[in-house]
């Protein structure tokens, strides 16, 4: 039977169940979103077995859309590691505020660099890509999953999850902020340089 | 017995809507991210539009964006109003300047309703200034505020960017934000009205000049 004393611990629990919830969930993503990256030369290869322009458009768009989204996607669900309480309450992955600062590396060189055509860009986004998934996936299973069972692995998980190790998770996530705004700034500047170009003449140009 | 259930029931529906309103309000960095991402992507979008080689893909491309885009910050806006009543302002633990963040937003939007921000670059630079402020003024408290009350080592500094542990400061923000709003609100319906009545003149006169 719950008692009134037990109310505000009822809603810590559901605010835990979410947020360990979404940090689960993040292992996912960041498999799929290196997946999806390094599947890149299969998605060439079966654009060029299209007989028809439009297929080949939409080909290459959904696959577009459903990288970078998910890379977006990686990103914003990792705000959670830049509230410090939160950081503080949750066992989380240590550096899952560097693999966010890794993600938002990543969606500004994919804004201020070539795009696909740019292959040394494309290495670099992997490279940060693959670096992300490791500080985000290895905490996680060596950490926060592993340092919830009995076994060898004591030390080891206790230093890589937030809670047992809030001395270096703090810094390491004002650290990520600055990355974060750093970075941030950077795509205002490039923006707002970059702003010249109407859309309507670009428009016209994808029929030439 | 039923006094008990009765004020158990009040306690857990008050702490239910606190727990909820408190958990869009940690959302919203999320929605403001989304919104700054989508604003800022717009050199790519624009660079994939002119990769792809037919009129229709790039419409699609573009028409998708932007959907998104506005949507969002739609979304934004509107759970971001959601969030300066002054009800749920005053007494729960919020971002200090969450209602002069919104009023921002809603400024950017006028900008984009009145405006042509795709093809005019003053337009674009003033509503991405005024979407990174606006972001600024929202982000700022609640990672140093709302999301740090339990840092001791940043002294007064979060309850100061609390709404509810700094009344002094947050009831003439959230004044000074409804007044903004009624503005705001008043300048669309103005500009609109004038608008809608402009082109019947012109309907009107070229009605008129059919008949002649």
């Amino acid at each position: 039977m719950i008692s009134l004393e037990d109310i505000p611990s009822f809603f810590e629990a559901a605010e835990i169940f979410l947020e360990g919830t979404i940090a689960a969930v993040l292992v996912v993503i960041w498999l799929l979103v290196v997946a999806l990256h390094l599947a890149r030369p299969y998605m060439l290869a079966n654009l060029q077995k299209f007989t028809l322009r439009l297929g080949a458009d939409l080909w290459w768009i959904i696959y577009l859309a459903f990288r970078d989204g998910l890379v977006v996607l990686a990103f914003v669900l990792s705000f959670m590691f830049f509230l410090p309480d939160v950081v503080g309450m949750l066992p989380l992955p240590l550096t899952g505020s560097l693999a966010a600062a890794c993600a938002f590396a990543v969606l500004v060189l994919k804004l201020v660099t070539g795009g696909d055509a740019d292959i040394r860009a494309f290495i670099w986004q992997t490279w940060l890509l693959g670096l992300g998934a490791v500080l985000y996936i290895v905490p996680f299973v060596f950490g926060v999953e592993a340092g919830a069972l009995p076994g060898p692995a004591g030390e080891v998980a206790a230093f890589l999850v937030t809670t047992t190790n809030p001395s270096w998770a703090i810094p390491l996530t004002y650290v990520s902020m600055a990355i974060v705004g750093a970075l941030g700034v950077v795509a205002v500047a490039y923006n707002l340089r970059e702003s010249a170009l109407p859309v309507s003449r670009a428009n016209a140009q994808a029929d030439t | 017995m039923e006094e008990m259930d009765s004020e158990l029931v009040t306690t857990l529906v008050n702490a239910g809507k606190s727990w909820l309103v408190l958990t869009i309000a940690a959302l919203m960095p999320t929605f403001w991210a989304l919104t700054l991402i989508f604003q800022f992507a717009r050199p790519y979008i624009v660079r994939v539009l002119r990769g792809l080689t037919l009129r229709f893909g790039a419409d699609v491309w573009w028409l998708s964006y932007v959907l998104i885009r506005d949507a969002l910050m739609l979304l934004t806006f509107a759970i971001g109003t959601s969030l300066i009543l002054p009800g749920l302002y005053i007494s729960m633990p919020l971002p200090l300047f969450a209602p002069l963040s919104t009023l921002l937003l809603f400024w950017a939007l006028v900008f984009k309703l009145f405006g042509e921000a795709d093809d005019d670059p003053r337009t674009f630079r003033a509503v991405s200034l005024l979407l990174v402020a606006a972001a600024s003024l929202y982000f700022v408290p609640l990672f140093f505020g709302v999301e740090a009350i339990d840092q001791a080592y940043l002294g007064e500094i979060p309850a100061f960017l609390v709404s509810a542990t700094n009344p002094s400061w947050a009831w003439p923000i959230l004044l000074l934000a409804l007044a903004g709003y009624a503005a705001t609100g008043s300048y669309i319906f103005w500009r609109f009205m004038r608008t809608l009545r402009k082109g019947t003149a012109s309907v009107t006169e070229r009605s008129t000049e059919a008949a002649a």
